[in-house]
């Protein structure tokens, strides 16, 4: 493992980008930071800008208009930078599948590391897959 | 005015305009109008009874696409909705931008979402949608195709 993600996992910082969502999983990221989980005992902090974050949660279904701006993001990211995917509208488009607006999953966009399913997931959920996330960069999935 | 005084105002006032007057409960009235005649009726709800400007919307049904422009008059808590059916082909009607601002953004959104034109209006040009987005192509009418090569529409399983 590179010198780099390794001392990534450690106290990994995280830049949340909503293209588009519903809130719906926003507000269930934001339970991840409150007492009752408090992802941030794990070093996990939500960081305000890109060019400070490791890792890009992502989440709603990505419209013609944001996917612009998406791609603007990560390619500000200083490398290497994961990407999580959070909740069905990010990992296939759900409902939104046939709509005008949406023409490529996130997958298609960039490239995404983790998936975590739900609409919306679950904290419990959110937290398996960062659990997930690391393991898999530490090789032992 | 009560709400019964203000019915027969307006049907007494705008009789060669008004086509239908539903009073459909008590909170809802829904009054179809002749698009020529619209700014005329919608200024003297907006001005003369004092209404709020909520919303418009559009619809596209096929046979005709319509506009439904509601106000709300909230000392007697009605809401009126002006009907206004525009032909499919050629759909236009007059802005209603010059007499409240809050129309403008609206009728842009409908311009490029239905494809109707806003005669009169002072900045006619897309709100929302993508700079790619090709001209003359509206996709909330019935007959939308389409347009991307590039979409994908599978979930890949």
């Amino acid at each position: 493992m590179k010198l780099t993600l390794k001392a990534l996992l450690k106290s990994p910082w995280v830049f949340h980008l909503s293209t588009g969502s519903c809130n719906n999983c926003d507000i269930e990221i934001l339970d991840c930071l409150t007492p009752r989980f408090d992802i941030e005992r794990f070093g996990m902090l939500l960081a305000p800008s890109i060019k400070h974050a490791d890792v890009l949660l992502v989440t709603g279904s990505c419209n013609r208009k944001s996917a612009i701006r998406l791609k603007r993001l990560y390619e500000q990211a200083p490398k290497p930078c994961l990407v999580v995917a959070i909740g069905e509208c990010s990992l296939s488009r759900g409902m939104f599948i046939h709509s005008y607006n949406c023409p490529l999953p996130l997958d298609k966009i960039i490239p995404v590391d983790a998936y975590i399913p739900g609409c919306p997931p679950k904290p419990e959920a959110i937290i398996a897959g960062a659990v997930k996330l690391i393991q898999k960069i530490k090789g032992n999935v | 005015m009560t709400r019964e005084e203000i019915l027969n105002d307006l049907k007494k006032r705008f009789k060669n305009d008004i086509i239908d007057l539903l009073d459909k409960s008590p909170k809802r009235v829904y009054i179809e109008i002749k698009p020529e005649s619209l700014v005329k009726v919608a200024t003297y709800i907006f001005k003369d009874l004092e209404a709020r400007f909520n919303i418009a919307s559009g619809v596209d049904a096929r046979t005709h696409i319509e506009i439904l422009y509601h106000f709300s008059i909230e000392y007697l808590n009605v809401l009126i909705s002006l009907r206004v059916k525009l032909d499919r082909k050629n759909p236009a009607i007059d802005s209603l931008a010059q007499v409240f601002k809050g129309a403008n953004w609206i009728e842009r959104e409908m311009y490029e979402l239905l494809g109707i034109d806003f005669r009169g209006h002072p900045d006619l040009r897309r709100l929302l949608l993508a700079d790619e987005w090709p001209e003359g192509v509206y996709p909330l009418r019935s007959d939308y195709k389409e347009w991307d090569k590039k979409a994908i529409r599978d979930r890949g399983v």
